[in-house]
């Protein structure tokens, strides 16, 4: 060990030889300098690789990339799980649509629009008025409600809709 | 008669402390990074030319790890010193761009500056101690960095550290992110190397 020792110090001598490598002169008067102005053109961003950037700004996403790499199956799993999510979504927009799609269809009065009055009547709102005699009644059937009104003088409202109240005082 | 003692004005980049200019730099002071960049670059560039032998790589290399500090610094947390944490990044910058070259050594050596030839243990290592005698400092020096690249980057960066840097075993040890337990054993084995490729030049006195 003594032996390795002075070896060892014969070697030390010999890299200090190492401390006397020095860069041309003049070369640390223009290293900050070109390092500031490498910062101001914007090169640290373009230099950075995107692992880099990714590393800084997500790293919990890098290991997510780190987690797959490693486990291939995971990717399967993964991709899977996205296909089944994306289809699910699907159908059931698709159903939704196709149930207000039957709303529409069923709310839709059935008598042409030419007489408003005749048009007026056929709905349950005008049913229920004809029908009761006292009380009063109420109707939350907003679709029925947006019908074509006569105006004064039996002329068609054209394009006003309007919406009646849905309480109406009858009788006594 | 005492020297004058010289004005530090911490209001300036020059007299401010290094806390205080990493948080000026993280508030994108450039100026106050400047001085950073000035206090350490000396340091920061010998690193990274002694473990790649060649200037124009070190100058690309240690560029661009004071920029990639830049742009990291709100990340740097405090937890060590922004030297050991400026250094850290220059070390792995180091050593990704060695694998990416893996065994291309182009030597791009510095001179040796004027002093080398006063240097009484260099003067008797090629004068007295070799067996051959007419061997120059400069040969010497291309015979030394051969035999230091012929090391493992983890040794040659602890060799370099510790040897040529003069960096304590601890500080090694934070900057290379290991124990110190770690850096004793590489610095043995990667000296018990060098012995054996230098054994011409370092011999037993």
């Amino acid at each position: 060990m003594n032996q390795n020792e002075q070896n060892f110090d014969a070697l030390k001598k010999l890299l200090q030889l190492k401390q006397h490598e020095v860069p041309p002169p003049g070369y640390f008067n223009h290293f900050s300098g070109q390092v500031v102005s490498r910062i101001r053109a914007g090169e640290a961003s373009y230099s950075q690789s995107m692992t880099e950037k990714l590393q800084a700004e997500a790293p919990w996403l890098v290991s997510i990339f780190r987690i797959f790499e490693t486990r291939p199956g995971l990717i399967g799993t993964f991709a899977t799980s996205l296909c089944l999510l994306l289809v699910g979504v699907v159908v059931f927009a698709e159903r939704s649509e196709h149930a207000s799609k039957n709303l529409i269809a069923i709310s839709e009065p059935t008598a042409p629009t030419g007489n408003a009055v005749a048009s007026l009547s056929a709905t349950p709102l005008v049913a229920a008025i004809d029908n009761s005699n006292s009380g009063i009644v109420a109707s939350t059937n907003p679709v029925t409600s947006l019908q074509p009104t006569a105006t004064l003088f039996g002329q068609s409202g054209g394009s006003t809709l309007f919406q009646p109240a849905g309480f109406m005082a009858t009788g006594h | 008669m005492s020297e004058p003692v010289p004005i530090v004005d911490s209001n300036t980049p020059g007299g401010m402390l290094e806390g205080d200019l990493v948080k000026h730099a993280r508030r994108g002071d450039l100026e106050a990074y400047d001085e950073l960049v000035k206090r350490y670059q000396q340091r920061i560039y010998a690193t990274v030319y002694h473990m790649t032998s060649n200037h124009e790589d070190a100058n690309d290399i240690a560029q661009d790890a004071f920029i990639k500090a830049y742009s990291a610094l709100k990340s740097f947390k405090g937890g060590s010193t922004f030297y050991t944490w400026l250094y850290r990044i220059a070390v792995n910058k180091t050593i990704n761009f060695l694998k990416q070259r893996k065994n291309k050594h182009h030597f791009s050596l510095n001179d040796l500056d004027f002093n080398t030839e006063n240097n009484p243990d260099l003067v008797a290592l090629i004068s007295d101690k070799t067996p051959v005698r007419e061997v120059g400092l400069t040969e010497l020096q291309k015979k030394l960095n051969e035999a230091l690249m012929k090391l493992s980057e983890p040794h040659r960066m602890v060799v370099v550290l510790h040897d040529v840097q003069g960096q304590s075993h601890e500080e090694i040890a934070e900057i290379m992110n290991c124990n110190i337990g770690t850096v004793r054993s590489r610095l043995f084995y990667a000296r018990q190397q060098l012995q054996g490729y230098l054994s011409e030049y370092a011999k037993l006195a």
